[in-house]
């Protein structure tokens, strides 16, 4: 395993800042082994995909990343610096935002409140303190609009929303708070053609504001129009990396499924 | 807007339900109003007004806290035992040791109730049926092992003027009410705590993974119910100036009911403290007319628990299709 002068290699190659990156982790659940000395690179401005087969360890290695699980060895580090979060709280406050597939939304209160959920803005002096309701929803409707074309109402409970836009709040309000990390899990997994494009919007949105955007996706067609480079997990290990505007669906599904044998990184593609 | 369609454009008939469920019990509460005043000269009295206001501010109580309970996704059985514990244990203190230290003994002995039942819901897991009907049975077999379940009498009659006396235009115990209501109201509509019951009556899961500390929102609200079932329990102290073992019973049936009447679902995260006044008065006035109008107590009961299953049907029925937030 060269793993280290490859990535120093790559990083060297690109020239972007490395937001979230992950060294050599490894992971196992009894006997099983989930992730087998698996590396991965985040970087800000890009849309970063992350493919593989039902049980390859997607799932497991963004609950590394976002700290709901602690790995059994290797790194994750943040602008260049190691961290170990104890806590998806501390890793939030830390910058790395995660949108569950759940969404995390409460469906019987209104769109602001969901944005503002567990950060409630206040006002008056500390023991009679009150919500500030009209300021929080002004503040809602200028973030959304920042990352979402069609607006919801700010006052409608987010139950009598689509699901577009449900998703839409979600990313917005994992964008809102000073996040720099975004790590989607399937954003689009129960949306309809219309939603999905919508929500790729969104996506590609943050990567144009600069955000470093981490999604799952099993959608190889999804993955070719918004992602810039995939990363293949297979059985637990990370079998490449590609830019996707010097690869191939082809390709990809090639290593997804071991098809073809993998020469890893890609040159001085990209 | 435009982007909204499919979900908002619900059938006429879901529409109508949700309609009725927002603003029925005002078209039923004013109805009942009109037709008791236009039938029965004897409920338009300054006198009855008056007896009405004083007979459900106990149960108001009672109502507004648990409006938190319900909202939150929970329900409290146990507050008629808690409001009768309040009364055996503050009329003993009254008695051996005065006025304010009886006051403070109910409220503390009310609160630890609540306390208990927060813990075993939020922390031990039990389900909120099993916890508060568990403690609701033990108080009372307790109270009535320590008092042989029979009344004592000896608290100071001055401490009628708590149930019975009247300041200004009201009752006493209804300027309680009202105090306890505004203060419960603020809390529920304006402030974060009140923001958070909703929140995890919503979605639980949602409120925790966005950092909200769930098990002490829920432990608050059941010490928030344990303490207002005393408030109602020092009431009914003040009404008869003994301790009352007896005290409070089918209680929680009543202000569950209020509370569902009033447009807040079982299955939490909907409510309001308007709605349940309104509950709250709703059932005041049927026991009122059904008093007026010469049927026997017994009757109560049937009606009580005839509209709490109108209300629990109506409320699932409309569920079906469409959430609202109030």
């Amino acid at each position: 395993m060269m793993h280290a002068e490859v990535f120093a290699e790559a990083d060297k190659r690109e020239g972007l800042p490395s937001t979230l990156r992950a060294r050599h982790i490894s992971k196992r659940f009894g006997g099983v082994v989930a992730l087998d000395d698996v590396s991965i690179d985040v970087a800000a401005g890009q849309i970063t995909g992350l493919v593989g087969d039902n049980g390859a360890g997607k799932s497991t290695l963004i609950r590394i990343l976002s700290a709901v699980l602690d790995p059994d060895s290797g790194t994750v580090e943040l602008d260049g610096a190691p961290v170990h979060f104890t806590s998806p709280a501390e890793a939030r406050a830390a910058g790395i935002e995660t949108v569950y597939q759940d969404l995390a939304l409460a469906g019987n209160m209104p769109v602001w409140a969901n944005i503002y959920l567990g950060r409630e803005l206040l006002r008056g002096l500390k023991p009679l303190n009150v919500l500030d309701k009209r300021r929080m929803a002004v503040e809602a409707e200028a973030m959304l609009s920042r990352f979402s074309r069609t607006m919801p109402p700010i006052d409608a409970p987010t139950s009598q929303l689509s699901g577009g836009q449900r998703q839409a709040i979600a990313i917005a309000r994992a964008a809102a708070w000073g996040s720099k990390v975004i790590i989607m899990d399937e954003p689009t997994a129960a949306l309809g053609p219309a939603e999905t494009r919508a929500v790729e919007e969104v996506i590609a949105g943050l990567r144009d504001r600069g955000f470093a955007v981490l999604i799952i996706s099993h959608n190889l067609e999804q993955v070719f129009r918004l992602v810039d480079r995939v990363w293949v997990l297979r059985r637990g290990r990370m079998i490449g990396d590609r830019w996707l505007a010097t690869s191939t669906p082809e390709e990809i599904v090639g290593m997804i499924t071991g098809a073809t044998a993998v020469v890893r990184g890609q040159g001085g593609a990209g | 807007m435009s982007a909204t369609a499919p979900t908002l454009t619900t059938s006429v008939g879901t529409r109508a339900m949700d309609f009725l469920r927002r603003y029925g019990i005002v078209v039923v509460f004013v109805a009942l109003l009109v037709v008791l005043t236009a039938t029965l000269p004897q409920f338009r009295t300054a006198e009855n007004l008056r007896n009405i206001l004083q007979q459900n501010a106990v149960i108001g109580i009672i109502a507004c806290a648990m409006t938190f309970a319900i909202i939150s996704g929970g329900f409290d059985l146990s507050v008629g035992a808690g409001a009768a514990l309040a009364s055996v244990v503050g009329a003993r203190l009254m008695i051996e040791a005065g006025i304010p230290l009886g006051i403070a003994g109910a409220l503390f002995a009310g609160l630890a109730l609540g306390l208990l039942n927060g813990f075993l819901i939020a922390y031990a897991g039990v389900n909120p049926f099993v916890a508060t009907l568990g403690t609701a049975t033990v108080v009372r077999g307790l109270i009535y092992v320590s008092t042989n379940a029979t009344p004592f009498f000896g608290v100071p009659m001055s401490f009628t003027v708590v149930g019975l006396g009247r300041t200004g235009p009201l009752p006493n115990a209804t300027w309680i009410f009202l105090a306890v209501t505004l203060t419960l109201a603020f809390v529920l509509h304006q402030t974060r705590f009140g923001h958070y019951v909703y929140a995890i009556g919503g979605n639980i899961v949602a409120a925790a993974e966005m950092g909200i500390d769930v098990r002490r929102v829920k432990l608050a609200v059941y010490a928030l119910v344990g303490a207002s079932a005393a408030v109602s329990g020092i009431i009914l102290t003040g009404q008869t100036a003994s301790g009352q073992p007896q005290a409070a019973l089918n209680y929680e049936l009543a202000a569950i009911t209020a509370v569902i009447v009033g447009g807040a679902s079982l299955g939490g995260g909907r409510g309001g403290m308007a709605g349940t006044i309104l509950g709250v008065f709703l059932l005041g006035l049927v026991s009122n007319a059904l008093n007026l109008y010469g049927v026997s107590a017994f009757w109560q009961p049937v009606a009580t628990g005839t509209i709490l299953v109108l209300a629990v049907g109506v409320d699932s029925y409309s569920r079906r299709s469409v959430f609202a937030w109030r």
